[in-house]
């Protein structure tokens, strides 16, 4: 196996309440590994216990040889694990060019941090033209790629994505999904959490369903995509439409 | 006459800065109304004054003292805000509050409650400009506090640590997931806060020659004051604050007498939140962050 990141019996309580309840998942790497479930199924603490941002009761994150199990957040950042945090989390009393700064805080080749940055200007003119606004004038969709280009800037070995389409003008969703499946192409690993079903299933090469912390089911896409009781079941709707540009929405509404 | 005021309060109004500065940060950073503060000041004039006394290079005396200020600003970290992370806000404060009282109460049982003369180290060398009189130890706080709010300005809008310490301000949570090592900065801006606030207390001490166990606490005030003038989170805003107060203090003796100063000081403060409840140059919606 050539597991680039391996989570196993990852187990995460809030105060007496099981979030997680001995997780298990493996991301092999240049693959995109898509984390579906309901509302409260432990997609974001599963990410987070990837980052070591919430206390592990139990449980082992191996990353290539490294345990980083014990590891702080900083730690894991600096080896290439890298989060988009949910609900993009873009700081907004910094301007736009100082949140893709704050992302390559800990690197040193300070020329090479500059390019990528104006690599990022290019590639979304907006960001360009607002580099020294605040990010708070930023639309939601605009605020999602100066979070996807922060932790680019960080130099992802395991990019983590928490919900990236959320709340996005379908404009913008289709964006992002384009620029998830650019990058894994360029050889970026990605763990994508995802309410959009059957977005997240077109573009990913394998899945792993959770159901109130725990996986319910993980397996290559292709099988999933065909297995329609087992996703209606999990999820509480079809992934039928999975080329269907309308969202299809999961959980609450 | 009129501008010999007007400097003299912006001389007096740069201390309250350097403190109104310490609870800027404490507050906009970490989000803790650290009275320790006033208790770092006494310390910085309190610690140089005994070891000058004690025969010390006057740089070795104040370096002392700011180093000792520094090294009792760690354990209030430790202490009063490491450990009541996670209860209400108001824990802290009154924590650091008992440290206040405990500093003060110290240094009494040492050295004794009298109002001690700290030695002049400058003797009586002044400027004078025009018909104006500049004493050189003010001219040196004045000119020195200007150089670290600026640096302070610089590091915190320009570099990688600013950039740091304002996702910390900003919100802890995602600094930690970007990558900020909060445990390692949190200490750091707990040991700038006592550089800053001692080396106001140091200045004090040198412009007007007297030390005493309670000197930070008139002064601590009024750099509260400067910072809720100010609004609150605003480095800048503090440093008007900060000066406000120094004018409104040294206009208000020069026009009513000694008596009036903290009448006048307060009475404007408790006006101006009258008036703006969100200080000077506080933001009602999306409060500044340094």
């Amino acid at each position: 196996m050539s597991a680039i990141l391996s989570v196993s019996d990852l187990t995460v309580a809030y105060g007496g309440v099981t979030a997680l309840d001995g997780v298990s998942l493996s991301v092999e790497e240049g693959e995109i590994v898509t984390v579906l479930g309901a509302n409260g199924a432990g997609k974001t603490t599963l990410l987070l216990g990837i980052m070591g941002a919430v206390p592990a009761m139990r449980g082992r994150i191996q990353f290539r040889d490294a345990d980083l199990s014990r590891a702080r957040p900083h730690t894991r950042l600096a080896k290439g694990l890298v989060l988009v945090p949910e609900g993009r989390q873009v700081l907004v009393s910094l301007t736009v060019e100082e949140n893709l700064l704050l992302g390559a805080h800990l690197r040193r080749d300070r020329q090479a941090v500059r390019s990528e940055i104006a690599a990022i200007y290019e590639r979304f003119p907006n960001l360009g033209q607002r580099r020294h606004t605040a990010a708070a004038t930023l639309s939601g969709g605009e605020q999602q790629m100066v979070a996807i280009g922060r932790a680019m800037v960080a130099r992802p070995q395991v990019l983590m994505l928490d919900e990236p389409s959320l709340g996005l003008s379908p404009l913008f969703v289709s964006k992002v999904f384009d620029l998830i499946q650019e990058m894994n192409r360029s050889g970026l690993t990605i763990v994508l959490v995802e309410q959009n079903t059957g977005k997240a299933l077109s573009v990913a090469h394998s899945a792993t369903v959770l159901e109130l912390g725990k996986v319910a089911v993980a397996g290559p896409c292709d099988a999933l995509r065909n297995d329609h009781r087992l996703l209606e079941a999990y999820l509480g709707g079809s992934a039928e439409s999975s080329g269907d540009p309308q969202p299809m929405r999961v959980g609450s509404q | 006459m009129i501008a010999q005021q007007l400097i003299n309060g912006v001389m007096l109004g740069s201390i309250y800065v350097l403190v109104g500065v310490s609870f800027t940060l404490a507050i906009g950073i970490l989000n803790f109304l650290n009275f320790s503060i006033p208790g770092l000041f006494m310390i910085g004039g309190m610690v140089s004054w005994v070891l000058l006394t004690q025969g010390w290079h006057w740089a070795a005396a104040i370096g002392a003292a700011l180093a000792a200020a520094a090294l009792v600003s760690l354990a209030v970290e430790q202490l009063s805000y490491r450990r009541t992370r996670g209860a209400d806000p108001e824990v802290p404060l009154v924590s650091s509050l008992g440290f206040l009282v405990l500093l003060e109460n110290l240094v009494l049982v040492g050295v004794g409650s009298d109002q001690q003369t700290f030695p002049s180290l400058l003797g009586d060398f002044n400027f004078r400009i025009g018909g104006l009189v500049i004493g050189a130890a003010q001219a040196i706080s004045l000119v020195l506090t200007f150089a670290l709010v600026v640096g302070l300005s610089f590091v915190l809008g320009r570099t990688n640590l600013g950039r740091q310490i304002r996702a910390i301000a900003e919100s802890r949570s995602t600094a930690v997931l970007l990558g900020v090592d909060v445990g390692r900065l949190v200490p750091k801006i707990f040991v700038l806060t006592a550089l800053f606030t001692a080396l106001g207390g140091v200045m004090f001490a040198l412009s007007y020659l007297q030390v005493s166990p309670f000197m930070g606490e008139g002064v601590g005030f009024k750099g509260v004051a400067a910072m809720i003038i100010g609004g609150m989170g605003s480095v800048w805003g503090a440093v008007i604050g900060g000066l406000i107060i120094g004018l409104i203090e040294v206009g208000s003796i020069w026009a009513f007498g000694a008596d009036t100063v903290n009448i006048a000081v307060y009475g404007s403060l408790l006006l101006l939140l009258i008036l703006r409840p969100h200080g000077l140059f506080g933001k009602p919606a999306i409060r500044e962050k340094l």
